[in-house]
């Protein structure tokens, strides 16, 4: 692949505003749990159109690609194990472990 | 074992008879404005020495103190700053740059033939920016300092009275400057190696360079935007973390350990590639296995990174999390455990010449063995429910930092000083050195794994008068680990001017740095060089370098 | 081809020669991307947590902002990706002056940006909406997390913003460099590795749009 002609760059970008166009279509359709795919999704595909097309990241060595993968995979591993708390913490008890109410009084 | 009568160099010409990195101009602006890596690595050697003296004085106040229980010399508040400022100085401005900065940024482009790194001027810049950020910290200083401990958490370091936004802004600057400093070196891996450098053909030294600048270069990010939204929450007051605002203080843990988990491997990895250039040295041998020194440092730099939550298992996270960082934080250790084994076989059927930086590997072996075992036992998430907090976890550390970093840093200036200096060190005054900074250490740090067992909570200023004998053993061997420092450093700088001029390769080393005459000269070697021989072939004699 | 001018960019003495230059230039501008990556990750990833956390507030934020700012600056910054898109294309070509007003072109769209969001900001401000949910408007809504939406919304597009602008000074120094035929056909990674920096900063706001205008959570 070499790199986009003036032609693939022009069509890339409407594609690009034709994407944006959707996702705010989306927005007024009320797709309840789904409107997060939906918009992320579509961000998503933008976010590659930008990455292959304008930045020629496909053009690049294997070894920067697979650089900027592992910041991607990083970013990858944070959000999982921070939101992973966060959606599995149990309430907290309502009162003190049995047996201990005795160390608690007044 | 055979002996290396390293006392009397082989003769060769006068560093005064042929240029060198250091002849080649003597002004301050070609130091101030040198892109020359050697020179810059010296740069960095020397503020380092700076920074690492103020953290050692914070630490001497500190255990000074406790040598009663109550106020023995300074006032809590004090106190709890400067357990701070030890801790920021010591971690950011001393123990990531240390070897990456100094001799990474010297020996990295010699040891793989290259004449300098991929972007000197930016270099250079690394350097401003770390003067820069450090000279920040010392202004919070004079502002008083900040006293929310290294970590800063929140939500006291949003309400804390002290200079947390001077630190934190430091702090930030400095964070750059480690960034520029790992894209440099991993961009020069890739590209510059000479020809016959293939990547399991260079000195290991060089892979362990590679695996800390991927850690700095990814994981300093997080703490830049961590340290920010501090500053932001404490100048501002916009309560990223603050409940009554929908905020949760976890998450700011979260964010600063995905950081600092990953930066106590930026601290230790370089220790282990100059341990490991060390041992093979110094044996006379190649190492035991190229392949899992140079698999395990990737390893630790990946898997690295996921196992920050084990600083959290008491802060609230859910059991699911903790379960899971405890199962990632064993894993990790598997990767230390194959290079401690790499580096003792390595000495088997070798030719051990115990030099200084020899002893320095037997007292890391050691102390890194021993630190890394009780940092094992903490990641066992029932027992650091008990020793979370306490001394235990101060021992551990420090066992880690002092016993495997700071004793790697001293092997490493030993060893490489002849080629940095064009001068020899004096053994004997080496041998009393590394013998007071083991005892010093360990009588320091030895007696607070105790304490923390026995529920010594870590960043207290008083303490129950039961641990007060345990606590006055400790500081007593602070004051001779600091006297054992000053000791090292002052025979070096004597070394510096008087010390016997060294030849190109006064170890009979096969890795690649001893190929060039020491000093070398500026664009490292006198011709392209082409590697024939691999850095640990011991099978063949030294090349002689005719310089 | 018009000559280099007296102080063109040349293979420094550590190359051998300026392809292995570009590409050691290219890798390192990469690598820097992916620490800008990092960089916003965490406010990616405190986002994402309160919004488990808290998602009628989310929900009532999005409501608010207004799309019309968020969706022009979105267009605004895709046009000026491809504007220093073609711009390095025309570079590589030799054709330094069309290449000049491509770079101006992405530079003044970057700047409208900045305009269009200061123009946001203190319609905001003028709502009673400020960061740290300080403002009136926090006195009239009240749900769980609306004050943390506000206040991830202003730290992550703060920061944005202020990416914009270095991105727009970064560029500034490239089109000087272009006038001056400093850089061109024989050498024009500088404006490449520039633009990949451009691009970067458009792809971040391409998942802030999303997350600040366009997604109403379960709620709506």
């Amino acid at each position: 692949m070499k790199e986009p002609s003036p032609r693939a760059l022009l069509l890339t970008l409407l594609v690009l505003l034709m994407l944006a166009g959707a996702s705010l279509v989306f927005r007024f359709a009320h797709l309840g749990d789904f409107s997060f795919l939906v918009a992320l999704g579509i961000a998503l595909i933008k976010a590659i159109l930008v990455a292959t097309v304008f930045m020629e990241i496909t053009l690049e060595k294997p070894t920067v690609r697979f650089a900027f993968a592992a910041c991607l995979s990083l970013f990858a591993l944070m959000l999982s194990l921070l939101v992973a708390d966060v959606l599995t913490r149990s309430p907290a008890p309502l009162g003190p472990p049995p047996g201990t109410e005795a160390r608690y009084k007044g | 074992m055979t002996t290396l009568d390293i006392a009397v160099p082989v003769p060769t010409r006068r560093p005064a008879d042929r240029e060198t990195y250091l002849n080649i101009a003597w002004t301050v602006k070609s130091w101030a404005l040198t892109t020359d890596h050697k020179r810059i690595g010296i740069l960095y050697l020397v503020t380092t020495i700076f920074t690492l003296s103020l953290g050692g004085v914070f630490a001497l106040v500190l255990r000074t103190e406790h040598l009663s229980p109550g106020p023995t010399i300074i006032d809590a508040y004090t106190y709890n700053r400067m357990f701070t400022m030890h801790g920021i100085v010591m971690v950011w401005l001393f123990m990531i740059p240390s070897i990456p900065t100094a001799f990474g940024n010297f020996l990295l482009p010699i040891m793989i033939g290259a004449k300098d790194v991929a972007f000197p001027r930016l270099n250079l810049l690394s350097y401003y920016i770390y003067l820069v950020g450090s000279l920040w910290v010392v202004i919070a200083l004079w502002a008083g300092g900040c006293d929310t401990g290294w970590t800063f958490y929140s939500p006291y370091s949003d309400h804390s009275p002290s200079a947390v936004v001077p630190t934190v802004f430091g702090i930030f600057i400095l964070g750059w400057s480690t960034i520029i400093t790992g894209v440099n070196f991993i961009v020069t891996t890739h590209t510059m190696r000479a020809k016959g450098v293939g990547w399991f053909r260079m000195p290991l030294f060089v892979w362990t360079m590679y695996g800390v600048s991927i850690i700095q270069t990814l994981a300093t990010p997080v703490l830049a935007i961590s340290l920010l939204i501090v500053g932001v929450d404490h100048w501002f007051d916009w309560g990223l973390f603050d409940p009554a605002r929908g905020g949760d203080p976890v998450l700011y843990q979260h964010l600063f350990w995905f950081y600092s988990h990953p930066a106590v491997y930026i601290m230790i990895l370089p220790a282990m590639g100059v341990i490991i250039e060390v041992v093979c040295t110094f044996s006379h041998k190649n190492p035991a296995s190229y392949k899992a020194i140079a698999y395990s440092t990737l390893g630790i730099a990946f898997v690295g990174f996921a196992t920050w939550g084990h600083h959290m298992f008491v802060a609230g996270i859910s059991t699911f999390d903790a379960a899971s960082f405890g199962v990632l934080s064993m894993l990790v250790a598997i990767f230390s455990a194959i290079k401690v084994f790499t580096w003792v076989l390595t000495m088997r059927r070798g030719s051990v010449v115990v030099t200084t930086p020899m002893l320095y590997f037997f007292a890391f072996l050691f102390l890194f063995v021993f630190g890394g075992m009780t940092g094992v036992a903490v990641a066992t998430q029932s027992l650091d429910v008990h020793w979370h907090d306490t001394y235990f976890i101060v021992a551990h550390f420090h066992f880690i930092m002092i016993g495997g970093t700071l004793t790697a840093w001293l092997a490493a200036l030993h060893y490489w000083f002849p080629k940095i200096t064009g001068r020899m060190y004096p053994e004997r005054l080496g041998y009393v050195g590394a013998t007071l900074v083991f005892s010093g250490f360990f009588m320091t740090f030895f007696p607070q794994f105790l304490l923390g067992n026995a529920g010594m909570p870590r960043r207290y200023y008083d303490y129950d008068p039961k641990f007060q004998p345990l606590m006055v053993i400790s500081t007593v061997g602070s004051w001779i680990l600091g006297a054992a420092m000053i000791w090292t450093l002052a025979y070096l700088l004597v070394a510096l001017f008087k010390g016997a001029r060294a030849p190109a390769n006064p170890w009979d080393s096969r890795s690649y740095e001893w190929l060039t005459p020491s000093p070398p000269p500026k664009h490292n070697f006198f011709r392209e060089p082409v590697f024939t021989r691999d850095p640990y072939d011991y099978t063949v004699p030294a090349e002689e370098i005719r310089a | 081809m018009p000559s280099p001018a007296a102080h063109p960019v040349s293979v420094g003495e550590q190359w051998e020669d300026m392809e292995k230059q570009a590409h050691a230039a290219r890798f390192g501008m990469w690598v820097f991307l992916g620490t800008e990556v990092l960089f916003f990750s965490g406010l990616f990833a405190l986002y994402t947590a309160y919004r488990i956390e808290h998602p009628s507030g989310f929900d009532v934020g999005v409501e608010h902002n207004t799309i019309v700012y968020g969706s022009v600056n979105t267009a605004v910054l895709l046009v000026s990706s491809y504007f220093v898109a073609l711009a390095v294309h025309e570079l590589r070509l030799g054709r330094n002056r069309v290449s000049g007003w491509l770079v101006a072109l992405t530079i003044l769209f970057g700047l409208g940006f900045l305009g269009i969001k200061t123009a946001e900001y203190l319609h905001h401000f003028s709502d009673g909406i400020f960061p740290g949910g300080s403002g009136h408007f926090f006195e009239e809504h009240t749900e769980p997390g609306i004050k943390m939406f506000y206040t991830l919304y202003f730290c992550m597009t703060g920061l944005h913003a202020i990416h914009v602008f270095v991105g727009c000074c970064v560029l500034g120094f490239m089109l000087w460099k272009i006038s001056r035929r400093e850089i061109g056909a024989w050498a024009p990674h500088p404006l490449a590795i520039a633009a990949i920096y451009w691009h970067l900063v458009d792809v971040i706001w391409i998942f802030l749009w999303p997350l600040f205008y366009l997604v109403p959570g379960r709620a709506g």
